[in-house]
């Protein structure tokens, strides 16, 4: 059975976080909703023997301390009641009135895990979907890996709205991969997609090369970009991917380079563009243009059917074929 | 015995009567069984699972397979294939191999016998007695390994006989196991290709879980000779990996030195390619995997290769060791262009018919006794 009686902030332990699922949490719209008008739901206490454990309420108790309130109107629960019930009260009442970010249903299955010690085969099959999840093993150690992050991680997962996957590549990375990445992430603008793909490509130039996130990152030409007082974000995420699209395949980079010298040598007009295969897979160019008059149509004629005449272009549509190159840049940069 | 455990039989209760389900509980006597009337939950409550495929190879599901189970092998579009049929007697491998192609196929990931054996046996039969222009090749390696489950139900012996009894039809069984002891008194009359994917064995430990050795491959091959089997070699996947020409160097002095290769009715060589979808799926559940770090793109079928120039390196390179050892091996090249066909050989089949009828002269060379 539970009072509602106001008690005194002095004497409510601050300290006691063991039903605290708080993450980042948005306390302005609270503050102006308190100050205007009270604290309309009590928060839940227990009574300890010196003084009061917060079971829910972490939030509105933080808000009326800072406006200098000196109590705060509470449900005190007296009688002895097992903690996980507690916390699935705490849950409850959470659930109902805000809801929870990402990191926070995070924090929230890691205390029932590890804390309370539910099965995780329990926590699958009838609490994930109180946060709104599919009872999914891998949807709970996704969440559970996350709660296990670092601090500056769990930010960046909220504040860019991380996806489950790239959670889970996050994961995948070393406590140090992990913190390296993260300056690189928060330097540059990143959809989805983006990060996805960055982190696969740090992910397996790292494992292929044997060398940590820390290592590529500090490259020059990519702290060079990162610094860049010039670029802005997007341009900055485009260019450090080329850099590490370049590390990952150097040799299809390599191909590129040299598709591109042979065709800048033939001087082709802005208004004739010459490609490769998809991939250099497959035989033959392709070649596009465009034109606005007859006039134009005749000077185009005229430049490919002198392009003909190029033995390059010739090399060009045989696909002149590589042997090995011994000078081929290395695939390992950081031996 | 391929070194894997059945952990529980899932048994749809339309199969229970089946002879073929009875001869599985009969050798598993100690297995956990569960009767089952609705799969889609069964599945369903895998699927819930961290890594459903793992699970899957652990756990046995005995059905009915209602529809046709023999098919052409579905290929690759715009390159040369060979022509082979596809029998599925039991999808899924108690085998583990990183880039199994498998792990993004399958939408039930239970390890999954077919008890409606006579069946597929009667649909075998009605194909290989119709009037084919071509000599069909049939298999069962595609879905499973051809031997993996062999301890357990007989699969392979039933079917070694059945070709045996036939006048049409080559039956291919191709696995990466080393144990052929249940084959080798079989009267086969040369009706059965034996085959076995090789790596290096530092591939194989990395990539290949569950799977026999090299030497061990290499000595099965040659139990195999030695009752009179022809054998083929697939060298697929072919892997590009940091010293890979030694590896595949050794591999092939290995393979030319243990075994009779006037007895290899067929080699492959097949770069390694995979599915769009695999590389995610395989990446979580094999974090440690190398085999997709090299560097692979889209091909003209969407299934991701190594550069065109890689693959001709390599292939020139095997081709070149094991012409070295015999220059009449029969080596074909696994779901590649016309222009890499010319890179390699100098020429190229015009199109798969042609490829596949290359097969048939071949093996009429082996069943003549050519």
């Amino acid at each position: 059975m539970t009072l509602i009686q106001n008690i005194p902030l002095d004497q409510i332990d601050f300290s006691d976080g063991t039903f605290s699922i708080n993450f980042m949490p948005d306390l302005e719209r609270l503050r102006s909703s308190i100050q205007e008008m009270g604290v309309i739901q009590p928060v839940l206490l227990r009574e300890k023997p010196k003084g009061y454990q917060i079971i829910s309420g972490f939030r509105r108790i933080g808000v009326v301390q800072g406006l200098g309130h000196t109590g705060i109107v509470s449900r005190v629960i007296h009688e002895e009641t097992e903690d996980l019930k507690l916390f699935f009260i705490s849950l409850h009442d959470n659930l109902t009135s805000r809801g929870f970010n990402t990191v926070e249903k995070a924090i929230a299955l890691e205390k029932l895990v590890d804390h309370f010690k539910v099965n995780p085969v329990v926590v699958t099959r009838e609490m994930l979907p109180l946060f709104d999840l599919e009872r999914n093993e891998k949807i709970l150690n996704t969440f559970l890996s996350l709660a296990r992050m670092e601090e500056e991680v769990k930010r960046y997962v909220l504040e860019e709205a991380v996806s489950r996957s790239n959670i889970r590549k996050l994961a995948r990375l070393s406590v140090e991969d992990r913190n390296a990445a993260i300056t690189l992430l928060t330097a540059l603008k990143l959809g989805e997609n983006s990060l996805r793909e960055i982190l696969t490509l740090l992910e397996e130039i790292t494992k292929r090369d044997r060398c940590s996130v820390r290592k590529v990152i500090d490259l020059n030409e990519i702290q060079s970009l990162i610094t860049h007082p010039e670029l802005t974000s997007t341009q900055k995420t485009e260019r450090v991917k080329r850099v590490l699209m370049d590390l990952r395949y150097p040799r299809m980079s390599h191909l590129e380079e040299q598709f591109e010298k042979k065709r800048r040598g033939l001087s082709l007009p802005p208004t004739i563009s010459l490609h490769h295969p998809p991939f250099f897979e497959g035989r033959g160019l392709r070649i596009a243009f465009q034109f606005e008059s007859v006039a134009e149509y005749r000077s185009i004629l005229s430049s490919l059917s002198a392009l003909a005449e190029r033995e390059e272009f010739e090399e060009m549509i045989r696909g002149g074929e590589q042997a090995p190159n011994p000078k081929h840049p290395t695939t390992n940069r950081f031996k | 015995m391929i070194p894997f455990q059945i952990e529980k039989i899932y048994l749809d209760e339309k199969a229970a009567g089946d002879w073929v389900a009875q001869a599985v509980l009969k050798s598993l006597p100690h297995v956990p069984v569960e009767e089952v009337r609705d799969k889609k939950p069964l599945i369903k409550a895998l699927l819930s699972k961290e890594d459903p495929i793992g699970l899957g190879k652990r756990n046995l599901f005995i059905t009915r397979f209602y529809g046709k189970r023999l098919k052409p092998c579905p290929g690759t579009s715009n390159h040369i294939c060979c022509g082979y049929h596809v029998i599925n007697a039991l999808t899924n491998c108690p085998m583990d191999c990183s880039y199994c192609v498998l792990q993004g196929y399958l939408n039930n990931p239970f390890l999954t016998l077919y008890s409606n054996w006579d069946e597929l046996l009667l649909e075998i039969e009605t194909f290989l007695s119709q009037n084919h222009s071509f000599l069909p090749r049939l298999g069962t390696g595609e879905l499973s390994d051809s031997l993996a489950l062999d301890s357990i139900f007989p699969l392979s012996q039933t079917l070694v006989s059945f070709f045996a009894e036939r006048q049409k039809g080559i039956l291919e069984l191709k696995t990466k196991s080393g144990r052929v002891d249940h084959l080798l008194d079989l009267d086969h009359r040369g009706r059965t290709v034996v085959s076995w994917s090789v790596n290096p064995p530092q591939m194989i430990e990395e990539e290949e879980r569950r799977t026999a050795p090299l030497a061990g491959r290499l000595e099965a091959a040659r139990q195999c000779l030695e009752r009179g089997y022809p054998v083929g070699i697939h060298f697929d996947p072919l892997i590009h990996h940091e010293g890979w020409e030694k590896g595949y160097r050794e591999v092939t002095q290995q393979l030319l030195d243990r075994i009779d290769t006037k007895r290899i009715a067929w080699m492959s060589l097949g770069g390694f390619r995979y599915p769009p979808q695999l590389k995610g799926i395989a990446g979580e559940r094999f974090p440690q995997a190398r085999i997709f770090l090299g560097e692979l793109f889209p091909g003209r079928d969407g299934k991701f290769r190594y550069l065109k120039e890689v693959r001709i390196e390599m292939y020139r390179k095997m081709v070149e060791w094991l012409r070295q050892g015999d220059p009449d091996l029969f080596i074909y090249l696994c779901m590649e262009s016309q222009e890499v066909w010319e890179k390699v050989f100098g020429w190229a089949p015009k199109n798969s018919s042609h490829l596949n009828h290359l097969f048939e002269e071949r093996l009429k060379k082996f069943m003549n006794g050519d």
